[in-house]
């Protein structure tokens, strides 16, 4: 299958992925628009409770306003980073529907990768129409980047982090070949993934020996670096080394997809058919 | 003809895990598990040639769906070796997977929420069928099906019928050489099966397409297809011309007698009373026994049925082919406990 070929079916299933969410309007507002908004929101509730029964004016390096910032900017990189309920991988495979899938002249990752692309590009529209809106409704309260430069650091972060986390998400899927209990998986690896990424509090607010470790895990450069490059916390050479943690993790990650289906393929029996 | 799909000595084994019933044997079965095989094929030879309609039938359980499976690449042979095309199934390559299509009857390979014209385009894309190719074909299958009025109509909204001519439509699209067809009928109504019939034996005709039917529906096979094959228990138990089954059974008749309401019951003695006819008893309920009998002893067959039984209504026919498959199979039951 030649590049251009790839490309161009990618395009058609992208479409393909669009037609399907926009079919049901109020499941497109809850999954595709609402998505990611409200546990930023939870936990700005959550650090006002904190922060004012505290003495101290910041904790762990970040006054009240940082984190309030820094919770708005989560808001946004959870809408853009793809969640553990966007695929139905696992579903397919065990109920057998994709079975036929194995017939046909293409490769299947084209149909999961095009779901991540069609949510990538519909999320980037939608977090773009909601920050405006804030920015001209709440002038005094609302993030700024510290330059241009950064912002655009930030979205290149947070876009492949983004793509890691999209790997990580269909590895879990693919267990669906030996285990019915991937969704319980995917849950605890969507905890696991916010708490790293910085996205329940910054990474930086975490013990020492949690932040050292943190640092060379990919979600961390898909959410918690990029917004504080994005507030002028971390620099260009932090962007760089983001970029090396995100490219050896999408290898391994990579690497580590291509043996599980794979073995999956081998034990597959076709469930259903 | 040349062979497109061949099997030799084809064996397919399931592992699976004995469980011990109870409370003891679940908690011993958290602990340490017995594994067991499940033999699903086992020694299967087969050779379709191009062009052929071939038709797979067998009891539940009998391998039909996993033999669909192994020669169509979803999973991986045991041992022996299973090749379509000249390839081995488990590793087709991308060329030859766009010659081969496969319809599941309980499974849509299309989207459930949308109409079935997007999943087309999407099946156009993924066979590169160039769009005036795709035009022409769709435009002519939805015409053969009747269901040009359905295409942007959302697929949850179609009824079962129409699902299927959906889905067979998307089979064909690209003009496959070789289509497995898993049950397409089940659970249609006498028309819509009618429809998809004529459209399979067109397709065949006209354009030469192989096909393998899977089917629980005799008239399925015998509106469709030229060759048989029936397996059971993983085996195959005949795999020959279905028109040389056929006269195996147009010298039999099946004598079908319903019954008054109280009259006696079939008993040992009635069975020894009707032996000199060599009649078969094939079904027995309450109020109704169907047996076959060769044809030139029906006439004396029916009228001592009269003088044995208060008879309230009898049907005489050529012996349906299910009852010889059903012989079929029970011979070879009898033959493994025996």
């Amino acid at each position: 299958m030649t590049l251009a070929r790839h490309m161009r079916l990618l395009a058609v299933a992208v479409d393909y992925e669009f037609r399907k969410v926009a079919v049901f309007r109020v499941g497109f507002l809850v999954r595709e628009v609402l998505n990611g908004v409200v546990e930023p929101l939870v936990m700005i509730a959550v650090y006002h409770a904190i922060y004012s029964q505290s003495t101290a004016a910041s904790l762990g390096g970040w006054s009240y306003d940082e984190i309030v910032q820094y919770m708005l900017v989560v808001m946004f990189c959870r809408k853009v980073i793809i969640h553990n309920r966007a695929l139905d991988v696992s579903t397919q495979i065990f109920e057998g529907y994709f079975t036929k899938y194995l017939v046909m002249p293409f490769r299947f990752t084209v149909l999961p990768v095009a779901r991540w692309v069609q949510y990538t590009l519909l999320q980037l529209g939608v977090a773009g129409i909601l920050w405006t809106i804030g920015a001209l409704a709440l002038p005094d309260v609302w993030p700024r980047p510290v330059s241009g430069v950064a912002a655009a650091q930030a979205l290149t972060l947070c876009l492949i982090g983004s793509f890691c986390i999209f790997e990580m998400h269909l590895i879990v899927h693919l267990l669906a070949f030996w285990l019915d209990v991937v969704w319980s998986l995917l849950v605890m690896s969507n905890f696991i993934t916010s708490f790293v990424s910085g996205a329940i509090m910054p990474v930086s607010q975490m013990p020492a020996a949690l932040r050292d470790a943190f640092v060379w895990m990919f979600p961390y450069w898909a959410v918690c670096a990029p917004i504080e490059i994005f507030l002028g916390r971390l620099g260009t050479a932090d962007f760089v080394r983001g970029l090396w943690v995100l490219a050896l993790s999408l290898f391994a990650l990579d690497l580590l997809r291509r043996f599980v289906w794979a073995r999956g393929r081998h034990r597959f029996a076709g469930s259903g058919m | 003809m040349s062979a497109v799909l061949e099997c030799r000595a084809v064996r397919k084994v399931f592992q699976t895990y004995e469980r011990a019933p109870g409370l003891k044997g679940i908690l011993s079965n958290f602990f340490s598990r017995e594994s067991i095989d499940v033999v699903a094929l086992e020694s299967i030879d087969l050779e379709v040639a191009a062009g052929e309609f071939v038709g797979l039938i067998g009891p539940n359980g009998a391998g039909k769906t996993t033999l669909v499976k192994a020669v169509t690449g979803i999973l991986p042979v045991t041992s022996g070796s299973a090749t379509l095309f000249g390839c081995d199934t488990f590793h087709l390559a991308d060329e030859h997977k766009r010659r081969l299509s496969v319809v599941m009857g309980q499974r849509s390979q299309l989207w459930w929420d949308l109409p079935p014209l997007d999943s087309f385009r999407l099946l156009r894309e993924i066979y590169e069928v160039p769009q005036e190719r795709f035009g022409k074909r769709l435009a002519d299958y939805a015409e053969m099906l009747d269901v040009e009025d359905q295409l942007k109509i959302q697929l949850r909204l179609l009824s079962l019928g129409q699902r299927m001519k959906m889905e067979i439509i998307g089979a064909f699209l690209h003009d496959p050489e070789v289509v497995f067809l898993d049950e397409p009928t089940i659970g249609l109504d006498l028309v819509s099966r009618e429809v998809i019939r004529r459209f399979l034996v067109e397709l065949n005709r006209e354009h030469g397409a192989t096909m393998v039917l899977t089917s629980h529906d005799m008239e399925d096979i015998e509106d469709t297809c030229q060759r048989l094959v029936i397996l059971e228990g993983g085996s195959v138990r005949f795999d020959g011309d279905l028109v040389e089954l056929h006269h195996r059974v147009v010298g039999r008749r099946a004598v079908e007698i319903h019954l008054e309401p109280g009259t006696r019951a079939w008993s040992e003695s009635l069975a020894a009373e009707l032996a000199p006819y060599r009649a078969e008893l094939v079904k027995h309920t309450p109020g109704a026994l169907t047996f076959v009998v060769e044809a030139p002893r029906t006439q004396a067959f029916v009228k001592h049925l009269f003088d044995l039984f208060e008879v309230r209504d009898v049907a005489v026919e050529r012996q349906p082919l299910e009852h010889l498959i059903k012989e079929i199979y029970s011979s070879r039951e009898a033959e493994a406990s025996g």
